[in-house]
């Protein structure tokens, strides 16, 4: 056996301590003697075939993550499913090519890593969304909902669909930078709450600008605002959404 | 079925590429309009999300999913399964993200961020993102070995999240929702996607990369661990933070700081256990754009966990909160660590998939200003995101900018819109780095020079 193995080695250019355990391994589950894997490996099918191309680059062993005294005891240390050839002709790569080693590490339980990647995402789920989202306050107790006419509320999603929320909040905060600008957000507001302050906040802009500054804003005519080339209807669905937007009349 | 197998990867890669050049090219423009609003038909409100969702979904999502495929016959010695599944989710998330565009140009949006889709196109995305997970499971289910590489870990973690994550962002969308919650939903999908998916999963496949490349033991399971359970865990806290002081409950401040720290722990912990792989090996790092792009995205990654886990922080969110320093984090996360990790792989693995050599003209180009212009937006959009924040604290201190309100242009005298300018600039340089990436991709399939070409030969197919 020893010639064979030293070929074998050579062949697949792996130190033949790691080629013959792996050829033990192999012929343990499969039922056949250590020669008859050896043989199939050192000719090298579904392993290695010479390239036509360009210089053959060495079939890696697979490395594990675990240092190498721990992994005596696991087997096998190659994994390259390599049948006898007269049973699987399909198995060999075809000319030019070769078959990647498969990369494996220690025991493990995909199972548990699914199931902990699933719980994982609920308690995060619970914890940053679900926990914040829920109201805190009895309704009516403290209130930062804005009664809207149906025209501001069509307003509301031309503010959407226009990205307005993109540049500005309307979220006042309990802090010093947001002094002056309207009554503090509370969960319950009916508002774009928005995540980016580029622009102005927008949650008391009702109170400081009027109808026909809007507008002059939102074409861009007055200020470094971005031009919005809106129908009439939406413009006029806009500007009564800015308008009817004070929160510090609640 | 295994030439099917490496097809279906593939063709992830190089779309990929082609969706990179789409979304660097809305992104700057978007960046360009917020300093020169009036030059551009579309504003900053529509073309800010329609690149992002071309960067998050169909570059970044698409370009790990094809990564994922590549390395799961490789770690399971199984071909992937209901690879026909594959192929179809490729073509229908390609077709949603262009349809999306489409939509939200035409103002069809729901104004969401980081980007808001109408619910005929969540509906689809959400199923179709759920197909990797599908395909996974059913691969490993078909695998004949019991032990796995950590790469497995991550590229498990990253998939079952990354519909789950769409699924929760998508559900902003429902008629019932309040305004504080679609405000939440919006920072809980973006932060998530960033630390659940793309972190977890660019790293994870950098770790295959890096040790099938050099051919060296990964340093430590227990660290990859460490980082792969952190990256989880860390993934809303710094999103919320973006809404501190808010309408949220006040408990999350507290909560938020310190969990949030989880994201610094999982960046760290990843790029300490690849330098400790690498040890001894760096000479070779230095000749592999594959590796170089892996090794710099990790750094690159910490930095910017550390920013986003430091704003998690009262005291600083307080002053950064809502400002541009947030996009400078998202941007940093996305068009930084993001181009360089899913480099890492698709330098590896095209040249292997196509059978041509790497072609190497345009690597260091794309190394060097990928960084250079992602370092230099970070630095100068979070710069001028807590002049900004300061500016707004002095401004109401003194009643300044009472009687208008407040925004980014409002800081110290033009210096936010300055440092804009330049942060713009920068956006330039990583432009030109993704076109090098482009330029990488497609010069590997149509000019590399022939070599080995890497073909599955799994047991699934001898015993058919």
């Amino acid at each position: 056996m020893s010639d064979l193995l030293a070929a074998t080695s050579t062949t697949l250019g792996v130190p033949e301590d790691l080629v013959r355990r792996s050829a033990e391994a192999r012929a343990a589950e499969a039922g056949s003697n250590v020669d008859e894997i050896l043989t199939a490996w050192g000719g090298g099918e579904a392993i290695v075939v010479t390239s036509s191309a360009a210089p053959e680059p060495p079939p890696s062993v697979e490395v594990s993550s675990e240092p190498p005294a721990q992994q005596e005891d696991v087997a096998p240390d190659i994994v390259i499913e390599t049948p006898p050839a007269q049973t699987a002709p399909m198995a060999t790569a075809p000319p030019g090519t070769y078959q990647p080693p498969v990369l494996v590490g220690a025991p493990d339980k995909p199972g548990m890593i699914i199931l902990g990647a699933i719980g994982l995402f609920l308690v995060v789920l619970m914890m940053g969304l679900i926990g914040p989202s829920v109201a805190t306050d009895e309704p009516g107790s403290r209130t930062s909902e804005i009664p809207y006419s149906q025209t501001a509320v069509n307003g509301q999603r031309v503010y959407a669909s226009l990205g307005c929320a993109a540049c500005h909040t309307q979220m006042v905060r309990p802090v010093v930078a947001d002094v002056g600008l309207g009554a503090v957000t509370l969960n319950d507001t009916n508002q774009v709450v928005g995540d980016r302050r580029f622009g102005p906040d927008l949650s008391d802009v009702g109170t400081r600008m009027t109808s026909s500054q809007l507008e002059a804003t939102v074409t861009g005519d007055t200020t470094k605002h971005p031009p919005h080339n809106l129908a009439p209807k939406d413009m006029t669905a806009l500007v009564a959404y800015l308008l009817e937007s004070r929160n510090s009349e609640g | 079925m295994g030439e099917d197998d490496s097809r279906v990867a593939a063709n992830h890669l190089v779309t990929g590429a082609f969706f990179l050049v789409l979304g660097g090219g809305l992104q700057l423009l978007s960046l360009m309009s917020l300093r020169f609003a009036d030059i551009f038909p579309i504003t900053y409100g529509r073309l800010e999300p329609m690149a992002n969702l071309t960067l998050m979904i169909g570059f970044v999502s698409i370009s790990l999913i094809g990564g994922i495929y590549y390395v799961l016959p490789r770690l399971t010695g199984a071909r992937l399964s209901v690879s026909s599944l594959a192929r179809f989710e490729l073509f229908g998330i390609a077709g949603l993200v262009l349809v999306g565009l489409l939509a939200i140009g035409f103002g069809f949006g729901t104004g969401g961020q980081p980007f808001g889709l109408p619910w005929w196109i969540n509906l689809p995305m959400t199923l179709l993102l759920a197909v990797p997970a599908l395909v996974t499971i059913g691969t490993i289910s078909d695998r004949s070995e019991n032990r796995s590489y950590v790469t497995l870990w991550f590229v498990l973690g990253g998939v079952i999240w990354l519909p789950l994550l769409y699924l929760a962002f998508s559900s902003g969308d429902l008629p019932y929702l309040s305004s504080t919650a679609v405000a939440y939903t919006d920072v809980f999908f973006s932060a998530g996607f960033v630390t659940m998916f793309l972190f977890t999963v660019g790293t994870g496949l950098f770790y295959y990369t890096m040790v099938r490349e050099l051919d060296v033991s990964l340093a430590s399971r227990q660290l990859a661990l460490v980082g792969f359970w952190s990256l989880g865990f860390a993934a809303v806290w710094w999103g919320t933070a973006q809404l501190m002081f808010g309408p949220g409950p006040s408990y999350l401040s507290g909560v938020g700081a310190a969990l949030g720290l989880a994201f610094p722990i999982g960046a760290l912990a990843n790029a300490a256990n690849a330098s400790l792989t690498l040890e001894g090996a760096w000479d070779k790092v230095r000749d592999r754009p594959d590796l170089r792009a892996g090794v710099l995205g990790l750094y690159l990654g910490v930095g910017v966990a550390v920013m986003a886990a430091l704003a998690g922080f009262r005291s600083i969110a307080s002053v950064a909160a809502l400002t541009g320093f947030w996009q400078a984090i998202e941007y940093a996360a996305i068009s930084g660590v993001g181009t360089l990790l899913i480099a890492s792989v698709s330098f590896s693995a095209v040249p292997r998939l196509f059978g041509r050599e790497l072609y190497t003209r345009r690597t260091k180009t794309f190394l060097t200003l990928t960084l250079t212009g992602s370092v230099g937006v970070l630095v100068f959009m979070a710069a001028s995101g807590l002049v900004s924040g300061y500016s707004w604290i002095g401004g109401s201190n003194s009643g300044a900018y009472v009687d208008v309100g407040e925004g980014w242009g409002a800081g110290l005298g033009g210096s936010v819109e300055t440092m804009m300018l330049i942060a713009v600039g920068f956006a330039i340089v990583t432009f030109f780095g993704q076109l090098a990436y482009a330029a990488t991709i497609i010069g590997t399939v149509t000019q590399g020079k022939a070599a080995t070409q890497e073909v599955l030969v799994a047991k699934a197919t001898v015993d058919e």
